[in-house]
């Protein structure tokens, strides 16, 4: 909000007489409106009142045609006590969360840290670290799917060593294999994500304070453990949230490498809450799990706004 | 991105170098082989795959990319291609465009409540597909844009405006108030002082922007799945889909058809790879 010691200030920099203040203040307001609601529209007419929508849907019953049918809680009472796929679908989602938050985090923080050390061609290294980041998820999963497939390179590969016993039906045996090849194949995509934030953090630290370290004989070693890293907490805090938000998101890795399946055993809510709502035409009952996701994800924006600093640039 | 440039001394002795040195080769293999195998894959028959997933062409099957043959089963790629491209073009036109001036108009501009319409932004940021998916869906069913380029487009630039305008907005506020300020006085309205002073240096800016978006629209899947269902009307993501299908056993034309989805996005990140990476730090850190 603007305060009247602003105005003055603003208005004597750039020389307006005064009795021009109020007329100009008019035209600015106008010019300030006009330009931010465009995008306002946008994220009012397909963000904002979805959401609100979706809240009114997950009290509905509705099936794809007609009007929506008001049934109170029903659906929530449903999710919670009949639906043992909604179970297995959290705990993939949280274990994918978890699985690939970490491991993206722990990858990409060593693979900064190693670049960060100047070695020889590490801009090279930097260029191929991200370059999977910018790759279709879908193109990926289907790429990775065909190393898995029974048939497959990996199954190919280790024939061809001699070990046949270890070619196994990768995808479709358990859950916990199938999970874990998908969280695998999300850090090999998006560890050069955290990559960048960690590198952008080390760029930031003082060079005077390695020099003092260096003097104090710390090794190299010893200077990333008890010098860099401390001084990356921030950068740690912001990327964990931001990870955490993007994996919760998952969908596309999910649906194409096993679509949920075998039987449920690799469903995630995105996958769960699509084959409901879109396969199955249960909008109401999707709407739920929908609020659900939506309510998780605004308690992750509120702890990244609080983190990232975003208050302090709102001066 | 420059890093600190301050520390010379190259890391411990010739042995750690070594070691390091070979981490980072085989993370390069563990990236790149697959992505390889991918490409030289996809100029192999779909027999020879079969034969063999490992070993190199002998013959280059060309015909893998020839992309006709696959609309008999029903998979039209030339279509799918056309589809992303326009609405990856159109989206990012309307996107940046009002993205660019409400930017400049939060960072610059001073009117009451923008602190408001900027934690929308900020609120906003967070927002998963997943949470508005069927309300949209709905929305599109009943202004009749279910299948049509707009229902995708409109909903595209709702998503990504957001994240552009917190980028956008953190480099304007940056922008030095003496050159508006001077082109104010030489007359210049609001939107001529853009254009004319504050746009042509700001092209770093911009194109940042651009691309990272480009990237994410053309990688779009979920919700092109659920609004873009006729066949005529799937985007390169959706469509891939198709080969889950009846037609899983031909792997020729699917590595083909991958090849063709992330070449664009491999081109765009040789050329631009400054620009995307430089973009996204400063967006997330400096906020």
């Amino acid at each position: 909000m603007l305060k009247v010691g602003e105005f003055i200030d603003y208005y004597n920099l750039v020389g307006f007489m005064s009795k021009r203040i109020n007329r100009n203040n008019f035209v600015n307001y106008i010019t300030g409106y006009s330009f931010v609601i465009p995008p306002l529209i946008f994220v009012v007419l397909f963000i904002m009142v979805p959401v609100f929508k979706s809240f009114y849907l997950s009290f509905t019953s509705w099936r794809g045609l007609g009007e929506p049918s008001f049934t109170g809680l029903r659906n929530y009472i449903n999710l919670f006590t009949k639906d043992p796929a909604f179970y297995i679908a959290l705990k993939n989602s949280l274990l994918f969360q978890f699985g690939a938050t970490a491991g993206t985090i722990l990858v990409g923080l060593i693979l900064a840290l190693l670049i960060d050390l100047k070695i020889r061609f590490w801009r090279f290294y930097r260029f191929v670290f991200f370059l999977p980041v910018v790759l279709s998820t879908i193109a990926i999963g289907f790429m990775w799917q065909k190393v898995f497939d029974p048939y497959g390179l990996l199954n190919t590969i280790l024939e061809a060593l001699t070990l046949d016993r270890f070619a196994i039906i990768w995808l479709g045996q358990s859950q916990w294999l199938a999970m874990g090849i998908i969280v695998f194949v999300t850090i090999w995509q998006y560890s050069g994500f955290p990559m960048l934030f960690f590198l952008a953090g080390l760029q930031n630290i003082d060079p005077e304070i390695y020099e003092a370290a260096r003097i104090d004989g710390a090794s190299t070693i010893k200077r990333i453990i008890h010098v860099s890293i401390p001084l990356l907490k921030n950068v740690f805090s912001v990327i964990i949230v931001l990870q955490l938000i993007f994996s919760f998101k998952v969908f596309g890795i999910v649906w194409v490498m096993t679509q949920g399946g075998p039987a449920n055993l690799t469903e995630v809510l995105g996958t769960h809450l699509y084959k409901v709502a879109f396969t199955g035409q249960s909008f109401g009952y999707g709407s739920v799990i929908a609020v659900l996701i939506f309510i998780v994800s605004m308690i992750y924006a509120y702890l990244y706004t609080r983190i990232s600093g975003y208050k302090n640039t709102l001066k | 991105m420059q890093l600190n440039t301050h520390r010379k001394r190259p890391f411990g002795s010739i042995f750690g170098r070594s070691l390091i040195q070979i981490f980072m080769i085989s993370w390069t293999l563990m990236l790149l082989l697959p992505i390889f195998w991918l490409l030289y894959s996809s100029f192999k028959t779909s027999s020879a795959i079969r034969a063999n997933t490992f070993a190199f062409p002998k013959v280059i099957a060309w015909e893998n990319y020839d992309f006709s043959s696959l609309s008999d089963v029903g998979l039209t790629i030339g279509i799918y291609y056309r589809n992303s491209i326009i609405i990856s073009v159109v989206s990012l036109f309307i996107l940046i465009f009002i993205s660019l001036i409400a930017s400049y108009s939060i960072a610059k501009l001073k009117f009451p409540g923008k602190n408001v319409i900027m934690i929308i932004f900020i609120a906003l940021l967070g927002i998963p597909v997943h949470a508005i998916l069927i309300p949209l869906y709905y929305q599109m069913l009943s202004y009749g844009l279910l299948d049509k380029y707009l229902g995708v487009i409109l909903p595209y630039i709702a998503l990504f405006s957001p994240f552009t305008i917190l980028l956008l907005q953190a480099y304007f506020r940056e922008f030095p108030n003496e050159l508006i300020d001077a082109a104010k006085i030489d007359g210049c309205g609001n939107l001529r002082t853009f254009f004319s002073i504050v746009l042509p240096i700001s092209k770093g800016a911009v194109s940042s922007v651009l691309i990272i978006n480009f990237i994410n629209i053309w990688n779009e899947f979920l919700f092109a799945l659920v609004v873009m269902t006729n066949n005529n009307a799937k985007t390169l993501p959706v469509g891939l889909m198709g080969f889950k299908g009846t037609y899983a056993i031909e792997w020729g034309p699917l590595f083909a058809t991958l090849v063709i989805t992330i070449i664009p996005t491999i081109i765009i990140y040789f050329i631009f790879h400054r620009n995307i990476i430089q973009g996204i730090t400063t967006g997330a850190i400096k906020g």
